[in-house]
This record gives structure tokens, C-alpha cells and sequence, in this order.
């Protein structure tokens, strides 16, 4: 256990040089730059007209199917990710597992996903134009 | 052979530094520090190799002023320019999304660096890998730590409240997670064949046969979706210039656009080093150097620089896709190889074990 906290102690130290870095850059930017106060300069871009409306719009409600066609995959992923260490030798590393028991297992499961991904494309929920 | 007596010894106190334990964590930690500026450097050379190379490509001569013929020293005088340009913070823009996105790029980028592994030695025995961080699941990390870019972008977009952006900031969720799964996918098949989660075994697993000659079908599928994933060419859409303006970063100006697209060069880098270490074997050399010692961190980063080339001439060579066609791409094509490609490479695993 205090050598997997160990290994990740870098890793905060890297979150810290994260946060560090792009602030000095920025504070030593605001010592040498200039600045105005023209009001123009802090509208925003919209090819050189007024800008007109709100920028915060709604999406369309069919993004979502992606959506959630994702998260299903990655669940199916996080699923994997312990499964490729094991599932050569599950009935020495796993007690209880007869061998092969794993494969069969993610046969089954990916079957499922699979079934799951072809419903969708027939649906058309993949098309980005409907 | 001088030279090789002087790599070994400084390799010897490199691995003295991050290796032993003797040394605490947070030294290796701040001394990581240095091995985030040689990746920056990296990146600083990929900028200039791709001005220059697009120069090439494109029939004109690229830099040419700023320090010499081959114009060197032009990123230094970009540089200049870019710190002694007005920052801006748009009025209507949200502050600390638009402040903060950069921050989360970069934060994401340097994070993919802590457990890049550049060579692995033998000393007296012992196996130690030249790395910030050695972890069993680095390459679950590694995709992990990416995916935080998908927020930066978000952010920024946004948080700008620019049509442009925001409109680039929708397409980029799109995009990237059709393409995550694709990724995802095989990287794990890449670690189906290693049997580990560790980029070093996954390296040393391909001591005998490098995974692009196991599978190449997972390694075209994996270069698209990184492709995809660090924005470039083919699937830049999120910053299409003729249609987007500059896409999520069109509000951004001076430094704070410098930090953004300069996040975005540090994750095509440590893409390249991913390539590199997952199909490109790493630090496994080639046959034809016969019985001359080339030390590992050499091959790595050889092989990293010709990845990079790829991803220039690519930029060169290919239009953009539209953005109906991307998702298409990404859900209709990779991922249905992706698991091809993953069965494939179970029934390998299986019969190597």
C-alpha cells in the first residue's frame, strides 16, 4: 500500500507544477504587457458585427443517445481493464475459477454489448443527421 | 566508446535519482520537473519541425530569418511576442472557466508525462526503469489523465461565450467520445497481449516482436483515434479555420492562447511517446545495428521523432473531414475493428501464454 501512495506522490507534485506554471507564465505577462481600457476590446468576437444574442445555446436532445451509447461502452472498458491481467491463468489467480471461466464470461458479456451496439445502428440513433 | 562509458554513468545517477528508494517520492517528484522540461522542449521541436517540414511540403521555405538560414531562433521571438501581448478577457466571458481551461490542459498534459518510462536498465540484477513514476496500471492512468483535455476544451469553449466556440466546444465532446472507445479498445488489446497494464512489461513483451507487426489492424485503428483524440489534422474540426474562426480558442489572445496551444502540441508529443512505447517497441532496438550498443532512450526517442513526422506529413497530405463524417468514422468503422481486433488479439494472447 506505501508503495502504490509512493508512486503517486510524483503525480501530486505534477498537479502542483500544473497550477504553478501557467500562473507565473500569466503573472509575469501582466508585469511586461500593455493594457487599455477601450470597452470595444472586451466584446466578443463575431466577425466584426455587434454581437447579437445569447452564446449559451441549447443542444439537440438526440446528442444524448451518444451520450449514453458511450457510457455504456465505457463501462464495458473499465470492465476489461482488470480482465486482461487474469484471464490466462483465473484458476491460479482467482480461487473458485475453473479455467477459461473468464473468457466465457466476456464472451457473454460482449454479446451483450454488441447486441446492444447493433440495436442502436438499425434504430439509426447513429446517424448525426436525423 | 567513450560516449557510451559517459550515458552509462549519467544513466547511473538518473537512476539513482528516480529509481532507489532510498530517495523520497517528493524528490523524484521536483526532479520530474526536469523531465516535464525535456518534454517541453520536445514539443518546442515538434512546432519548429512542423513549420519547417509544412514550409517543405507546401512548396515555400518556411523560417528563414530569426537566427540563421534555418531560422532556429524563431519560436524565441514568438515567444517574446506572445509575452509581451495584451491578455484579454472577453467581458461577457465566464472568468474562471476562460481562466482556468488552459490550466486544466496543461495540468492533463504534464500528468500523461509522470509515467512515460524512456528505457529500462539492469543493474546488478535489479530492474530499474527510467520513468517519474512506475506504476502497475500506468497505461489505465494514461487514459485516464487524457481525457481531462475534453474538459479543458469544454471550458474554454464555453466559458468564452463565443457562438464559435461554443459551437467548437459541442463538436469536440462529439468527437472525442466516439473515438475514446476506439482508443480505449485497443490499448487494452495491446495489454491483453502483454498480459499487463504496465507500459514497461507491455515494452518488454515486445523484446521478440514489436505489437505492429502482432496486430497492425489495432495499430491503424489506434493512430486514428489518437489522431482524433490530439485534434490533429483530418479531425480538427473543433478548429477550423474556414468555418470556426479559430474554434474553442478564438477569444483567447497573448500568453493564454500560447498556454493552450501549447498544451495541445505537449499532448501530441506524449501521443507520439505512446505510439512509440505500445506498437513501436519501445526501446527495443532494430536487428540491423547488429552487435553495436545503442542505448534504449535513444531508440525511444528516435522513434518518437519519426512518429511526429507521420502526424506532419499527415497534416500535409489529408483535407478535413466534416463532422458528420468524423462521428461516422469513429462509431461505424473503428469501433467495429476495434473489437475485431480485440478477439484477434485474445486468441494471440492466449496461444503465446
Amino acid at each position: 500500500m506505501a508503495e502504490i501512495i509512493d508512486n503517486f506522490i510524483p503525480v501530486a507534485i505534477f498537479i502542483v507544477f500544473g497550477l504553478v506554471i501557467p500562473l507565473a507564465i500569466m503573472f509575469i505577462v501582466k508585469q511586461i504587457s500593455p493594457r487599455s481600457k477601450n470597452p470595444i476590446k472586451f466584446t466578443t468576437y463575431e466577425s466584426g458585427s455587434v454581437p447579437t444574442g445569447s452564446a449559451n445555446m441549447m443542444f439537440n436532445v438526440e446528442y444524448y443517445a451518444y451520450a449514453i451509447l458511450f457510457v455504456l461502452f465505457d463501462v464495458e472498458l473499465l470492465f476489461l481493464y482488470p480482465w486482461v491481467t487474469v484471464y490466462v491463468n483465473d484458476s491460479v489467480t482467482t480461487p473458485g475459477f475453473t479455467t477459461g471461466f473468464s473468457i466465457l464470461a466476456m464472451v457473454l458479456f460482449m454479446i451483450v454489448v454488441l447486441l446492444g451496439l447493433v440495436y442502436e445502428w438499425k434504430k439509426g440513433v447513429l446517424e448525426w443527421v436525423r | 566508446m567513450a560516449i557510451i562509458e559517459i550515458y552509462d554513468l549519467i544513466m547511473h545517477y538518473l537512476v539513482i535519482i528516480f529509481a532507489t528508494n532510498d530517495f523520497a517520492p517528493w524528490i523524484r517528484g521536483v526532479l520530474g520537473g526536469l523531465v516535464i522540461g525535456a518534454v517541453f522542449g520536445g514539443a518546442l521541436v515538434m512546432v519548429y519541425l512542423e513549420r519547417k517540414f509544412l514550409g517543405d511540403m507546401q512548396s515555400r521555405i518556411g523560417p528563414n530569418r530569426v537566427g540563421g538560414r534555418f531560422g532556429v531562433l524563431q519560436l524565441i521571438a514568438d515567444a517574446i511576442k506572445l509575452f509581451t501581448k495584451e491578455d484579454i478577457i472577453p467581458a461577457k466571458a465566464d472568468k474562471w472557466l476562460f481562466i482556468g481551461a488552459p490550466i486544466v490542459a496543461l495540468t492533463s498534459g504534464f500528468l500523461m508525462v509522470a509515467v512515460i518510462p524512456f528505457d529500462l536498465l539492469v543493474i546488478k540484477g535489479n530492474e530499474y526503469a527510467v520513468a517519474v513514476s512506475r506504476m502497475d496500471i500506468s497505461i489505465l492512468y494514461l487514459e485516464a489523465v487524457s481525457g481531462l483535455a475534453i474538459f479543458a476544451t469544454f471550458m474554454a469553449g464555453w466559458g468564452s461565450s463565443s457562438k464559435y466556440a461554443v459551437l467548437a466546444a459541442f463538436r469536440n465532446v462529439a468527437k472525442m467520445i466516439g473515438y475514446e472507445i476506439p482508443l480505449g479498445i485497443t490499448v487494452i488489446s495491446v495489454a491483453v497481449m502483454a498480459h499487463s497494464l504496465d507500459i514497461v512489461e507491455i515494452v518488454e513483451a515486445q523484446s521478440s516482436i514489436w505489437f505492429i507487426i502482432a496486430q497492425p489492424l489495432g495499430f491503424v485503428v489506434f493512430f486514428i483515434a489518437l489522431l482524433a483524440d490530439v485534434g490533429r489534422i483530418p479531425f480538427d474540426q473543433t478548429e477550423a479555420e474556414e468555418e470556426l474562426v479559430a474554434g474553442w480558442a478564438t477569444e483567447y489572445s497573448g500568453m493564454r492562447w500560447g498556454l493552450a496551444f501549447f498544451a495541445e502540441y505537449l499532448h501530441a508529443v506524449v501521443g507520439s511517446f505512446i505510439v512509440t512505447l505500445i506498437f513501436l517497441g519501445g526501446w527495443n532496438g532494430l536487428p540491423i545495428v547488429g552487435n553495436l550498443y545503442i542505448p534504449g532512450i535513444f531508440w525511444v526517442i528516435a522513434k518518437t521523432i519519426m512518429v511526429m513526422m507521420l502526424f506532419i506529413w499527415i497534416r500535409a497530405a489529408l483535407p478535413r473531414y466534416r463532422i458528420d463524417q468524423v462521428i461516422d468514422i469513429g462509431w461505424k468503422v473503428l469501433i467495429p475493428l476495434a473489437l475485431l481486433n480485440l478477439v484477434w488479439s485474445t486468441i494471440i494472447g492466449l496461444l503465446w501464454a
